[in-house]
């Protein structure tokens, strides 16, 4: 069973990596692929999104086949198809193993992990984002891992380049176009608090050194659920009369579901990766449907959960009594994706998965860390210097798989304004310094364009008088699309920035009548 | 105008050239283009007006070589579709691409550096497929081609500049005539602004000698004109389709300066009104006086 579950995990991961690569512009409108498809399977999202939001994405019913299989079966979506998870085995090949290994038995933790993001997902704080394995794995690979293996292959791709050794770069110019076309970021990505993420995703990887899929066993809040699901399970595990309690079996357990201990065995900690099967030198233990299933009580402990559902009560208004949740005192950096939803209901579907980020065609969207409060850390605003929105694309709406940001047609898109433009006459060029230049008109992309001219007579410090066009924006059609300020040949802080004010989403937030 | 009779027999000729032996090729083609400084054809099939106003200058063979690597050169800037005409129309650039490996061409290459996402400037524009599927080699612009040049200019000393086009055999400008704010019109030299690196935006403080310098230092054996749509107005992008006017003309030319002071006319304009075709001029680069052209006309 080892090697059939070690294929399906593998292949499992490929086909993530697969549509995680797929989640990039090709230049058409679509990307062509479902590359959503594994959040869309995270019943833990559609549990918490439902309770949130009291509405969710239609495709997240699929999740409730994962639900179902894990009545069948048990948690076999830990042990054969996690994409996390097989990171964390993976990794766990690192670790120096010498005979026993010493175990934390934290298990418990990770259910009140879950009590805590279920309850104050009733109180419409959508916090599971954070936790949520799928979402932290996409999360992390869009920010940190992509553009770490990025860079580091451009940049030895490069060396080579640069060294011009014709038969050295004969081999590697080929083999640097093949991964161009396969792997390789169209653009080197570039994310704020990318090193940050990274080093928190490097961190659970590390986990795992000190106790094999630490993350699993104890943190993991999808496992949790799952595992809760997993009591009602089919599939039981029996030990016959023949075990002869070596304790072979509780070495080789990947959930610390204390195999050894037969009827006190915890199958809510099980991935059923048959290991213990495989390894049972008396071929005690075996997998079946019939009989009755015997395994410990879950113990969880009063005095936790109850714990775990207050802190996941008081963890509301604490993270909401804070300055960003004030009406009028608007942030004006946070500029929200076209199409997000109004900020409450955003942050009541955003779970964080950076896939919005990831697919960016101009890598604007980044993650927030304080901008939308503490309760709205790692969701996508817009950062106009690094990236614009292109006012032809639509994808981050597409691949949104909660509908924070909603699916618009081309036409609404042209519509919808994330912010509004305005300029800073003390450094714009025509404005301050009499010299011509006319790249925010040039770029902006509306039909008729909001930024227009007037000419006006300026004079240098030699008194040299000269016309120049100054730049003004029309507030009605600027739909703060940033390109303007990506483009602005002023350097450093650029001569006309966008901010949140006028975004199509809120009531408040406006200016203009 | 030229007359039928004529047409019939330049193009009659230059058709023969073509199906000639090389060394007979240069023969029939200076019969039939006794020196035609500009031709401007029109018709409503963007690939027949290509054709004929690059037989009227005397064939392909006359500018591409057998054997040659040849850069193709459009505007494909804007993340625009072929309708809005924000960039060159695809099937102009599908003809010379096509008449260039008729020519004999080795490799023909056709990219551009756009503003927009070059992703997109390039599928929504047509031009990549359109140019691959008769087997250009469409790529991106790689930016470590870049490479700081000696441009030697009034305004312009020194800048990065695409290598594969100096390192080409033969250069084909094909540019679209669309409004601008500030250039008033971009048409042939301001194409250029494709093959600058760094951070171009910024010879926008001294538009028209910039684009005079960088003009200078490419040479291009031919430039077409596309005409086929116009943008009249919210240039050089547009987005709305009452901003395009539908022209039906390609011109073709060798000299930068007359092809766009010809371009102009097409927006009821004169050359003379343009800065940097006047400072063209001036420098030498070409002749804006249109009266001193030959420039044939050519309905099909």
């Amino acid at each position: 069973m080892k090697n059939a579950r070690r294929i399906t995990q593998g292949l499992f991961l490929l086909l993530f990596l697969f549509l995680f690569f797929q989640t990039e512009s090709k230049g058409r409108d679509e990307l062509g692929y479902p590359v959503k498809i594994f959040l869309d399977f995270d019943p833990l999202i559609l549990l918490t999104t439902l309770l949130s939001s009291h509405a969710v994405e239609k495709a997240f019913y699929l999740s409730l086949i994962l639900v179902v299989m894990t009545l069948l079966l048990g948690r076999v979506f830990c042990g054969w198809v996690c994409p996390l998870g097989t990171l964390n085995n993976m990794t766990g090949f690192l670790r120096k193993t010498s005979g026993r290994e010493k175990r934390a038995g934290w298990y418990r933790l990770k259910y009140l992990i879950l009590f805590f993001l279920l309850v104050s997902s009733v109180f419409g704080m959508q916090l599971v984002g954070i936790f949520d394995p799928l979402s932290l794995l996409i999360r992390s690979l869009s920010v940190s891992i992509n553009p770490i293996f990025n860079y580091g292959l451009t940049a030895f791709f490069d060396g080579i380049y640069r060294l011009d050794a014709k038969p050295l770069t004969g081999i590697s110019e080929p083999m640097y176009m093949m991964m161009k076309k396969f792997l390789l970021a169209f653009q080197q990505p570039y994310f704020i608090q990318g090193t940050f993420i990274g080093s928190i995703f490097l961190f659970v990887l590390g986990l795992n050194l000190r106790e094999n899929r630490f993350w699993c066993r104890y943190l993991c809040p999808l496992g949790a659920f799952l595992g809760i699901l997993s009591r009602f399970s089919l599939l039981k595990r029996s030990v016959s009369e023949d075990c002869t309690a070596c304790g072979a079996c509780n070495n080789v357990c990947q959930g610390n579901a204390a195999p050894h201990e037969k009827e006190e065995w915890k199958d809510s900690e099980c991935f059923y990766c048959w290991n213990c099967d495989d390894v049972c030198p008396q071929n005690a233990v075996s997998f079946g449907f019939a009989g009755k299933k015997r395994t410990a009580a879950m113990d969880l402990g009063r005095r936790r959960v109850l714990t775990s559902v207050a802190a996941g009560i008081a963890a509301v208004p604490l993270l909401r009594a804070d300055s960003h949740a004030k009406q009028g005192y608007e942030n004006p950096w946070l500029i929200r994706p076209p199409g997000s939803l109004a900020e409450r209901e955003f942050l009541s579907g955003c779970v964080k998965c950076g896939e919005c980020m990831k697919v960016c065609i101009t890598n604007g969207l980044q993650p927030t860390l304080f901008e939308a409060g503490l309760e709205g850390i790692w969701s996508p605003i817009l950062v106009p210097r690094l990236g614009y929105c292109e006012y032809r694309c639509t994808l981050c709406g597409q691949v949104c798989p909660t509908g924070a940001i909603k699916r618009l047609k081309l036409e609404e898109k042209a519509k919808v304004k994330i912010g509004i433009a305005m300029l800073d006459k003390g450094r714009c060029l025509p404005w301050a310094h009499a010299t011509p230049c006319i790249v925010c008109e040039e770029v902006c992309p509306t039909p008729k364009k909001a930024i227009w001219f007037e000419e006006a007579k300026v004079r240098d410090r030699s008194g040299k008088e000269s016309v120049v066009m100054q730049p003004r924006v029309d507030l009605e059609l600027c739909i703060g699309c940033g390109i303007c300020e990506t483009k602005c040949p002023v350097g450093s802080r650029a001569a006309i920035y966008v901010t949140s004010i006028g975004e199509s989403r809120s009531k408040e937030n406006q200016l203009l009548l | 105008m030229i007359g039928r009779r004529d047409f019939i027999r330049a193009t009659t000729l230059a058709g023969i050239g073509l199906s000639l032996p090389h060394g007979l090729l240069h023969i029939a083609e200076s019969a039939a283009a006794a020196k035609v400084d500009l031709a401007v054809a029109t018709g409503s099939s963007p690939a027949t007006i290509t054709t004929a106003a690059i037989n009227a200058m005397g064939g392909i063979g006359k500018f591409v070589s057998r054997g040659d690597i040849v850069v193709v050169k459009p505007n494909m800037a804007w993340d625009r579709t072929p309708e809005q005409a924000g960039n060159t129309n695809p099937e102009v650039v599908a003809t010379v691409v096509k008449l260039c490996f008729e020519a004999g061409a080795r490799k023909v290459k056709v990219f551009d550096r756009p503003v927009n996402d070059p992703r997109r400037c390039y599928v929504q524009s047509g031009i990549a497929e359109a140019a691959r599927a008769l087997g250009a080699t469409v790529d991106y612009v790689d930016e470590r081609k870049f490479r700081d040049m000696n441009v030697k200019g009034n305004v312009l000393k020194s800048w990065p500049l695409y290598t594969e086009v100096f390192e080409a055999d033969k250069v084909i400008n094909i540019p679209i005539a669309k409004h601008h704010g500030l250039a008033k019109l971009t048409l042939s030299m301001k194409n250029w602004m494709g093959i600058m690196g760094g951070t171009r935006n910024r010879i926008h403080q001294r538009l028209d000698e910039s684009l005079v310098d960088i003009s200078m230092t490419v040479k291009p054996s031919l430039t077409i004109l596309d005409a086929v749509r116009i943008l009249t107005a919210n240039g050089p992008q547009g987005g709305s389709l009452s901003d395009v006017k539908v022209m039906n003309t390609v011109v073709a030319g060798i000299d930068q300066v007359a092809v766009d002071s010809f371009g102009a006319t097409l927006f009821g304009m004169r050359g003379s009104d343009l800065g940097y075709v006047r400072l063209g001029a001036q420098s030498g680069l070409g002749v804006m006086d249109l009266p001193k052209l030959n420039i044939h006309k050519i309905s099909v």
